[in-house]
């Protein structure tokens, strides 16, 4: 056990090293940079402009200065927004609440739609269940997130009036429970309808699959009831695989929830991120694609490590 | 396993919910909601890298101005109650009001003002935009502090502030162009900090003013609460606290028909269209009565060489037809950047001329060269007509969408070779011309400015406004025989009236002010 | 079938009509006027500069089909031989490889895209280039865990042992027993593309202008006037989105029932 979480561990760390490089030199070598954004009226000189490459340690050499960005990651510090001047972790730091809310709620719900549903379109294929599950994952493939995001806001906020479409909180800060999650209904409903699709198409399969094992059908042999194989041993032997589903697909599901962020003024991440790179703050930039990536690094070996745990086959078998 | 998931779910939740939770309201304070489309950078109005009037519209709120700017032009007073010249015309004296105070409830004096400008100009003081003050004496083109001469900036005595300029201006001329980026700092606050240190304080991450508004909590980017300042010289709104938050663009007249929102920035502008659907939600809307816009393509002058192909674009361009585009009506085409209705004119007319354009283009030796054209990304259907009509003359254009400071950029270190922009108009003659054709701030790349500094200088030195409209006349002319900028039109804007908030003064928005201490909630 | 034949005449449909038609998807039509409604001159009215929607509607299906087709080619090129090289030769390819891939694959697609477009500057070429180099982690390893279980079989081994190369090796006996559940991805890359194509140009950093795509046509949805009175503006691009993506998902689900004999078995099976 110990040699396969050393091995996996190995595996991690060129991974991590790639992340940063690849980060690093994606933002650096873009051609814009923070200086033009002193642009006409701003009434910065070119002395400015001068002192503030210098200060942001633009002037050394681009390994330099990725050696130096490493370092002060690797100690936590992400450096300092160039637009205003604020320590790049406290500024994700802020937003990490409201991401992990909105993706959060919008998972749970997924989660919750897709195994039932999921189950039953298993057990009963070519029912009624089956056929909202295909529909539900047609929707969630085809439809764009924000095509949602624009319908929901035409639906539920500008027709109906019954949903806020912007922001987390009505009065600017937590007010109640009750006005957080009429903030929250819509963006959390569009996170959890992209991505409840394909979970459902995933739990459909692997119980399908569990179904066909022997040890389902000794349990139809036993004589129990559809509903006690169904639960009791279809359904578990699929939660692994459903397990392992959600959590690979948490990059799509960030990733989707970037989109939703910006098109609903979420607080979260995805804005920040957003801004960052139409402000052109690529120390922001950089600071949230890295901490994404990293997230998304720590999941999925913490992912392979339960595996190995759980299941003894795969700490002998592949690398 | 379930016990499991459930748990991990719940993990879940409870970190979201905490993280963002905080501390509960307790008193029902009255609030107003705010929108603002993009965020502000840095709540030090010295240290924005953007300059942007989304940053100048926030510090109006917590920092104190000398003055308060009319759409129109007229001053009110603010933190200054009177001014006047001096008899060289040097030097401008503001009678301060004594009630002024900072947030902590010192007394704003006079050597706060005159502590301030000497900080920012100090060179050693890592501040930006210092060039609003290179008009004061003792400062160099920069707006840096030059050592051995004495700074134009002194308290006369506790509450009289005297600004002494390089050239005689009066206080209208020196109000109107730099009143929005002259603010008065806690310096009593300053005192244990070297110039040079001074960006790094804590202090700016919850500033201290003497603006209508008190600083309580922000979410950089997204979200900035402010309370009341009960004290302000002039008076206090009678809400408790503003909160201002950033959305898209789109979001903002939606959520002012939902109610989400008392009011958006600047001035709750809409659109011809957007205007009907707000009367139609039952929202009233006004229309501004002075131009607030201007619209101008500027011209690279390095990379379009010929004076008469710059000519050409301008006759080759249906002014009318982007006007009616761009404003839906609300707007007149112009030959020149003269704002319509102030005590200035210009005689030039504009008319389209294709075959004029042609030959021209001809003469200019124009060879089918392709032009880059830059436009921010709601301006990309304007930019498309553009290319249209140029193609009717056969040049050829390529439409670049970037952001607006990276278009102001790109077309200072000459990347663009023409580009659609906007500014806000002003009442004097030179509010165009003077700041960009000038070596600073060459952004058209002139490669000889003497000819328009040469009127320039005489208009700023003229006495008499006959004097001065007959040397502006020239200097139009040759403007328009050089067209290192293209004149389009003059609009005005439709202000959505907040449902909630009374006496709000839309139009003047437009310099980067509101007079928020005059807002009344309406009676419910 | 269905989806395969409404694809092709979409096809048809985006890259002939407008020649045929005379159509003109970047002029104005100024005596129409702006945002013209619907009418016989222009059957989906015109945009905000006056120019024919249902032009823009079917340019903009070039650039998005296009963008989706050709981006899902440079995955394939890209992912597969990759995919063959880890799982053939294994050792130090195989790790580097595959750490590439997890590099890659860390990063949600969407903001590596984001980023990479804003730096490289929209265009249709980049959009293609950059949705495709993104897209070849997905069929590498495909390719990869095929590739390992086919590589000691007995014609493999017979192959080396008669002294092949590794080239013809590959492509003889290797790729024709890897390549076909590839085929059925690449109709789902296409659609994946062409869904973050319409999300990038949405929100603003995808094609340049004048060249419209249904993603961009949709942005105008984000302003409240059209999006509550001019759905004919909107509703179009949308639909067309939809339907492209889930007929492209339907051939990859039709060509997996075709090509994967298992597969199909177990359906009918059940």
């Amino acid at each position: 056990m110990g040699c396969y979480i050393r091995r996996r561990l190995l595996t991690a760390i060129p991974v991590f090293f790639g992340i940063t490089i690849l980060v690093f030199c994606m933002l650096n070598l873009a051609q814009g940079s923070i200086l033009d954004l002193m642009g006409e009226g701003s009434g910065a000189t070119d002395a400015d402009r001068a002192a503030l490459a210098a200060s942001l340690g633009l002037d050394q050499s681009l390994p330099q200065r990725y050696l130096a960005w490493l370092g002060d990651l690797l100690q936590g510090d992400l450096g300092t927004s160039y637009a205003n001047g604020r320590p790049v972790a406290y500024l994700i730091a802020q937003r990490v609440g409201p991401s992990l809310l909105l993706t959060g709620t919008g998972v749970v719900l997924a989660v919750a739609i897709a195994l039932p549903l999921g189950v039953m379109a298993a057990w009963k294929p070519r029912s009624g269940w089956d056929r909202t599950a295909s529909a539900l994952s047609l929707v969630s493939f085809g439809v764009p997130g924000f095509f949602l995001c624009l319908a929901g806001i035409f639906l539920f906020s500008v027709t109906l009036g019954w949903l806020p479409a912007n922001g987390m909180y009505s009065a600017g800060r937590f007010t109640g429970l009750g006005d957080l999650i009429r903030h929250l209904i819509l963006p959390a409903g569009v996170v959890c309808l992209s991505s409840v699709g394909e979970l459902v198409k995933q739990t459909r399969t692997a119980c399908l699959e569990v179904m066909g094992e022997d040890y389902i059908r000794t349990a139809w042999a036993k004589g129990l009831t559809d509903r006690a194989v169904m639960v009791r041993h279809a359904f578990r032997g699929a939660l692994i695989p459903v397990l392992t589903t959600i959590l690979s697909h948490i990059p799509h599901i960030i990733g989707g929830s970037v989109v939703v962020e910006q098109v609903f003024g979420w607080p979260g991440m995805g804005s920040l991120l957003f801004s960052g790179i139409s402000s052109r703050d690529y120390a922001v930039v950089m600071g949230v694609t890295v901490i994404i990536a990293l997230t998304v690094l720590l999941t999925n070996l913490l992912l392979d490590l339960i595996y190995g745990i759980a299941d003894p086959r795969v700490r002998y078998g592949k690398g | 396993m379930r016990r499991l998931i459930a748990l991990l779910m719940a993990a879940v939740l409870a970190l979201g919910l905490t993280a963002c939770g905080g501390e509960e309201e307790t008193a029902e304070q009255v609030t107003v909601r705010y929108g603002l489309s993009n965020a502000w950078d840095s709540l030090m109005p010295y240290n924005s890298p953007s300059g942007s009037n989304y940053t100048r519209i926030i510090c109006d709120k917590i920092y104190d101005r000398l003055a308060y700017v009319h759409a129109d032009g007229t001053l009110d007073p603010r933190g200054a109650k009177s001014w006047e010249s001096t008899e060289d015309g040097l030097a401008v004296v503001f009678h301060l009001d004594e009630k002024a105070a900072f947030h902590d409830g010192t007394p704003v004096t006079a050597q706060h003002w005159a502590d301030t400008i000497a900080l920012i100009t100090n060179p050693d003081c890592p501040a930006l935009g210092r060039g609003t003050f290179s008009v004061l004496a003792g400062t160099d083109s920069n707006g840096c502090a030059v050592e051995g001469e004495q700074l134009g900036a002194e308290a006369v005595d506790e509450h009289t502030l005297k600004l002494t300029f390089k050239s005689p201006t009066t206080p209208e001329d020196f109000l109107l162009d730099k009143n929005r980026e002259l603010y008065v700092l806690p310096t009593h606050l300053l005192t244990d900090t070297a110039p040079a240190q001074i960006m790094d304080l804590d202090l700016w991450d919850a500033p201290v003013g003497s603006g209508p508004c008190k600083f309580v909590e922000e979410l950089p980017g997204s979200q900035l609460v402010l309370e009341v300042n009960q004290n302000y010289q002039l008076g206090s709104p009678d809400f408790d606290q503003l909160v201002i938050t950033v959305m898209d663009k789109s979001n903002l007249l939606s959520s002012l028909i939902a109610g989400d929102l008392d009011y958006y920035a600047f001035g709750g502008n809409v659109s011809v269209e957007d205007a009907e659907t707000a009367r139609a939600a039952g929202l009233e809307v006004v229309e501004g009565e002075v131009p607030n816009t201007f619209y101008e393509l500027m011209l690279n002058c390095e990379t379009i060489p010929s004076a008469q192909v710059r000519r050409a674009i301008d006759l080759a361009l249906d002014k009318e037809a982007l006007c009616l585009q761009s404003t839906r009506g609300l707007g007149e085409p112009t030959a020149t950047d003269v704002t319509p209705g102030t005590e200035y004119t210009c005689a030039l007319t504009w008319s389209r001329d294709v075959e004029g354009a042609r030959r021209l283009l001809e003469q200019g030796g124009y060879d089918g060269q392709t032009y880059t054209l830059a436009c921010t990304s709601n301006r990309s259907g304007l930019a498309a007509l553009m290319q249209q009509e140029l193609a009717e003359v056969d040049m050829n254009v390529t439409i670049e969408t970037v952001d607006s400071a990276a278009l102001f950029s790109g077309m200072a270190d000459g990347k663009y070779d023409m580009a659609i922009a906007s500014h806000t108009p002003g009442a004097l003659p030179l509010w165009f011309t003077e700041s960009r054709l000038s070596e600073s701030n060459n952004i058209f790349h002139i490669t000889d400015l003497e000819p328009y500094t040469y009127y320039i200088d005489q208009i700023k030195a003229a006495s008499g406004w006959e004097t001065r409209q007959v040397l502006l006349d020239k200097l139009q002319e040759l403007l328009a025989d050089e067209r290192p900028f293209i004149p389009l039109w003059f609009g005005r804007t439709l202000h959505v009236q907040s449902p909630t908030v009374d006496h709000i003064d839309y139009p003047s928005s437009s310099f980067s002010n509101e007079n928020i201490w005059a807002w009344r909630m309406k009676a419910a | 079938m269905a989806c395969l034949l409404i694809l092709s005449l979409e096809l048809l449909a985006v890259f002939l009509l407008p020649p045929m038609l005379g159509l003109a998807p970047n002029v104005s039509d100024l005596e129409a006027g702006f945002w013209a409604p619907p009418s016989a001159e222009h059957p989906l009215g015109t945009d905000d500069v006056g120019r024919d929607l249902l032009a823009r509607l079917l340019s903009g299906g070039q650039v998005s089909l296009l963008i989706g087709l050709s981006s899902a080619a440079i995955s394939v090129a890209v992912g597969v031989p990759l995919g063959l090289l880890a799982g053939y030769r294994r050792g130090a390819w195989e790790f580097w490889i595959m750490r590439l891939a997890d590099i890659f694959q860390t990063f949600p697609s969407i903001v590596l895209v984001l980023c990479l477009v804003t730096l490289t500057g929209a265009s249709v070429l980049n959009l293609v280039l950059v949705l495709g180099l993104l897209g070849w982690t997905g069929i590498a390893r495909l390719v990869y865990g095929n590739t390992l279980a086919v590589r000691d079989r007995e014609y493999v081994v017979a192959a080396r042992a008669l002294g092949a190369r590794t080239g013809t090796i590959l492509r003889r006996n290797v790729l024709p027993n890897v390549i076909s559940p590839v085929w059925c991805s690449i109709p789902l890359r296409a659609g994946r593309a062409i869904l973050s194509e319409s999300s990038l140009s949405f929100l603003g950093f995808g094609i340049r202008a004048p060249q419209a795509s249904w993603g961009s046509m949709i942005q105008y949805a984000s302003n409240l006037t059209v999006l509550t009175g001019r759905p004919w503006v909107w509703l179009p691009p949308g639909l067309c989105i939809i339907l492209t993506v889930l007929c492209l998902a339907g051939i990859g689900d039709g060509l997996r029932d075709a090509l994967d004999p298992r597969y199909y078995a177990g359906r009918v099976a059940r």
